[in-house]
C-alpha cells in the first residue's frame, strides 16, 4: 500500500541543521498494524507526518497505491487525507465550541463527499456508537474525560472510511485503562481490514501490534535493537516480567 | 455541519472579544449612517424650503457675501442695508409679481436686559415666503402684534395675547410658530414698518425676496434689475441653495471623514481580534488541516467569522443609529451653521443597505490578511504547537 526508498528529512532550527529521517526504506501493507517506536528526537513522528502526506520528504521516494506521491501538488495531497488517511494525534485536538457529534462530523465538511445528510448523521451515530459515547452525541469536549475525547478523535479519524490510520501517540495522554480502550478500540478497526500505524512510547502497546518499527537517529534499526530498546522500557517504566513474552512473540515474528 | 456554523461557533468561543469588537463597528457604522441620512435629509429639506419660500431670488445690498446673502432669508443680520426706495423700483420693473422686504436685527428688550433677534416682514407675504410655518393663533396684520418662534415663546414663557415693549413701542403676541428646529425658532417677528421705526431707519432693509411672474424670464430679469437699480446685488435661489449647501459642506466632509475613519479604526480593530483568535488556534487549524481541509477551506472558516462580526455590527449600527435618530439629529443641528426645518433623519432602507455592504467590503478587506495567514499555517509546525 505504502513503500518509502531511502526517505530523508532534512529541516534547519535556527543555525543548526537537523537530520530528522537519515534513509528511510518501509513497507506497509494492506491491513497491517504497525507501532513505529524509539527515543524521543528519533525521527517517529516526522516519518508519521510523511506517511500521512502532512509533510514532503527532503529525498527519496513514496508511493501510495502505486502512484509516487513527492510529484503530486499540495490539492492532490489534500484530496489523498481527505480519501485514505485517518489523523488521530495525543492531544485529542477537538474544537472546544463543537459537540461531539459536530467534531466527528468535521472532516466530511471538508471531504464533501456528496452523501445526504441523512446518511452522514448515520454513519456519525454508528461511530458515535463505536466508540461507546452513544449518550454523549450532544456533550462538549469540556464535559468529556481524556479517554471519552481520544474515542472521539478515533471516530474523526474514521467519519470518511479511510483506509489507513496515523496514530501519534495516541494514549500519551491517558491512564493506563483509557489507554487499553483505545488500543481496543484501535484492534478492533485493524480487525475489520483498516491499516494502522501508531507511534508509540508505551512499549506494552508497541509489543501488541502485528509489526514494530524502531528508529533510532533517523533510521530504522534492526530488529535485534528495536528488541534491545523495547525491553529497556521503551525510555518509559516498564514491568519487565509482563511485557517481555509479548515483545519476544511479536519481534521474533 | 456548514462552514458558517464552524465560523460562528468560533466567533462565540471568545464572546467578550468578539462582542467589543461589534460594538467598534456598529459606533462607526451608526455614526456613518446618521451623517449620511442626515445629509440627505438636508439635501431634501433644503430643497424643500427653498421650493416653499416661492421666492424666485434675493435681493441684498452690494459687496454682501453670497453666503450671508443667502442666509438672510433664514436670519442673517448684516451690517449693510438697500432702501425702500429700492425695493419700490423693484416693484415697479416688469414681470415682477411680489417683492417681500425683510429686515433682520437685534433690538434691545429693556424689560429682560438683553438682545432679542427680530426679523421684520410684511406679515401679509408669511403664508408665501414661510409656508413650512404652523402657526398657534394668527398672523398679524402691519400693526402692532408679534409672532414668536417656538424657542423665544417656551424660554420667556410668553403666549399669546402677552406684551412686549420695544422702545417706545409695546406688541402683542398674536402667534407663536410651531417648533420648526431651524432658526426660525429663536426669532420674533414683527411688521417691517414697525421694526424700522423702533430702529429709526425708516427705509432701511437687509433684503428684500422677489418673485417673479414669468420664471422663465428670470436671467432676463436679473439681468436688467443689476444693471437699473444700483447698489444692490442678486442672488437667485439656486445660488442661495449652492450656498448653504456650501455652508453646511464642510461640516459634511468633516463628519464623514470622521465616521470613514471610525470605520478604518473598527476594521482595524476587527482584524487584530481575528489574528488574535488565530494565533490561539493554530494547533486547532493544523488539525483542520490534517483532517483534509484545504487552504481554501481555511482562508473561507476565517473570512466567513470576519464577514459575520462585521455584518452583525453593521446591522446593530443601523438599529443604533435609527433608535437614536433624534439624539443624533440634535446633535448634528448644533454643529452644522444652517439647518432647514423639519426631521433630517429618515430611515432609508437602500442607504441602510449600502451601509451594511460598505462596511462587509471593510470588514472583508479587513479579514483577507488574517485568513491568508491563517490558510499559510504550516500544519505540523502548528500540530506541534
Amino acid at each position: 500500500m505504502i513503500q518509502l526508498k531511502n526517505i530523508t528529512k532534512d529541516y534547519t532550527r535556527g543555525a543548526e541543521k537537523v537530520h530528522a529521517l537519515g534513509g528511510v526504506d518501509l513497507s506497509i501493507d494492506r491491513g497491517e498494524f504497525i507501532s513505529i517506536v524509539g527515543p524521543s528526537g528519533s525521527g517517529k513522528t516526522t516519518l508519521l507526518h510523511i506517511l500521512g502526506c502532512l509533510d514532503r520528504p527532503t529525498g527519496g521516494t513514496m508511493t501510495i497505491d502505486g502512484q509516487t506521491v513527492g510529484d503530486l501538488p499540495e490539492s492532490a495531497l489534500v484530496r489523498l487525507r481527505r480519501k485514505k488517511i485517518g489523523f488521530v494525534f495525543q492531544q485529542f485536538h477537538l474544537i472546544p465550541g463543537l459537540s461531539v457529534f459536530d467534531n466527528i462530523s468535521l472532516p466530511l465538511l471538508f471531504s464533501r463527499n456528496g452523501n445526504g445528510k441523512g446518511e452522514n448523521r448515520d454513519r456519525i451515530m454508528s461511530l458515535i456508537g463505536m466508540v461507546g459515547l452513544e449518550r454523549r452525541a450532544r456533550h462538549h469536549p469540556n464535559q468529556l474525560s481524556g479517554g471519552e475525547m481520544q474515542r472521539v478523535a478515533v471516530a474523526r479519524a474514521m467519519v470518511n472510511d479511510p483506509e489507513i490510520i496515523f496514530a501519534d501517540e495516541p494514549t500519551g495522554n491517558l491512564d493506563t485503562a483509557n489507554s487499553e480502550k483505545i488500543f481496543r478500540l484501535l484492534e478492533s478497526l485493524h480487525t475489520k481490514g483498516l491499516s494502522i500505524v501508531m507511534v508509540t512510547h508505551n512499549p506494552d502497546l508497541a509489543g501488541r501490534a502485528g509489526r514494530i518499527v524502531t528508529l533510532r537517529d533517523g533510521r530504522i534499526v534492526s530488529p535485534p535493537a528495536g528488541r534491545q530498546y523495547l525491553e529497556m522500557g521503551g525510555g518509559l517504566p516498564l514491568d519487565h516480567d509482563m511485557k517481555k513474552a509479548d515483545i519476544e512473540r511479536h519481534l521474533s515474528s | 455541519m456548514a462552514f458558517i456554523r464552524l465560523a460562528f461557533n468560533n466567533l462565540l468561543r471568545h464572546r467578550l472579544r468578539s462582542l467589543l469588537t461589534l460594538v467598534g463597528i456598529a459606533a462607526s457604522v451608526t455614526v456613518l449612517f446618521s451623517i449620511l441620512s442626515f445629509n440627505r435629509g438636508f439635501e431634501r429639506g433644503l430643497a424643500d424650503e427653498i421650493r416653499r419660500t416661492g421666492i424666485h431670488f434675493m435681493v441684498v445690498p452690494a459687496g454682501c457675501p453670497h453666503e450671508v446673502a443667502s442666509l438672510v432669508l433664514h436670519g442673517a443680520v448684516t451690517p449693510k442695508f438697500i432702501d425702500t426706495a429700492v425695493v419700490e423700483r423693484i416693484r415697479g420693473a416688469a414681470d415682477v409679481d411680489l417683492v417681500s422686504p425683510m429686515l433682520i436685527t437685534q433690538v434691545p428688550n429693556v424689560e429682560r436686559d438683553r438682545l432679542d433677534m427680530v426679523y421684520g416682514l410684511e406679515m401679509s407675504h408669511v403664508p408665501e415666503i414661510k409656508a413650512g410655518w404652523r402657526v398657534e393663533g394668527r398672523i398679524p396684520g402691519d400693526g402692532a402684534g408679534l409672532l414668536l418662534g417656538a424657542e423665544v415663546a417656551a424660554h420667556d414663557g410668553l403666549a399669546i395675547g402677552d406684551r412686549i415693549r420695544y422702545g417706545e413701542r409695546e406688541f402683542t403676541v398674536s402667534g407663536i410658530i410651531g417648533k420648526t428646529g431651524s432658526q426660525d425658532d429663536a426669532f420674533v417677528y414683527m411688521p417691517v414698518a414697525a421694526l424700522q421705526e423702533i430702529l429709526k431707519k425708516r427705509g432701511g432693509l437687509t433684503a428684500a425676496g422677489v418673485k417673479v411672474a414669468r420664471p422663465e424670464r428670470l436671467e432676463e430679469i436679473t439681468a436688467e434689475l443689476s444693471a437699473t437699480v444700483p447698489g444692490i446685488q442678486i442672488v437667485t435661489m439656486n445660488e442661495v441653495m449652492r450656498s448653504l449647501a456650501t455652508l453646511a459642506n464642510s461640516a459634511k466632509v468633516l463628519s464623514l471623514s470622521i465616521a470613514v475613519i471610525a470605520i478604518l479604526i473598527s476594521a482595524v480593530g476587527v482584524m487584530n481580534s481575528i489574528l488574535m483568535a488565530i494565533f490561539e488556534r493554530t494547533r486547532e487549524i493544523g488539525m483542520m488541516r490534517a483532517v483534509g481541509a484545504s487552504r481554501a477551506d481555511i482562508f473561507r472558516i476565517i473570512l466567513q467569522e470576519t464577514v459575520l462580526l462585521t455584518a452583525a455590527g453593521g446591522v446593530c449600527g443601523i438599529l443604533l443609529s435609527t433608535l437614536g435618530a433624534g439624539v443624533i439629529e440634535g446633535f448634528v443641528r448644533e454643529v452644522m451653521p444652517y439647518v432647514p426645518s423639519g426631521r433630517m433623519i429618515h430611515f432609508d432602507p437602500m442607504l441602510a443597505a449600502g451601509c451594511v455592504a460598505f462596511t462587509l467590503v471593510v470588514g472583508m478587506a479587513a479579514g483577507g490578511y488574517p485568513s491568508w495567514k491563517a490558510s499559510n499555517i504550516n500544519p505540523i509546525e502548528a500540530i506541534k504547537g
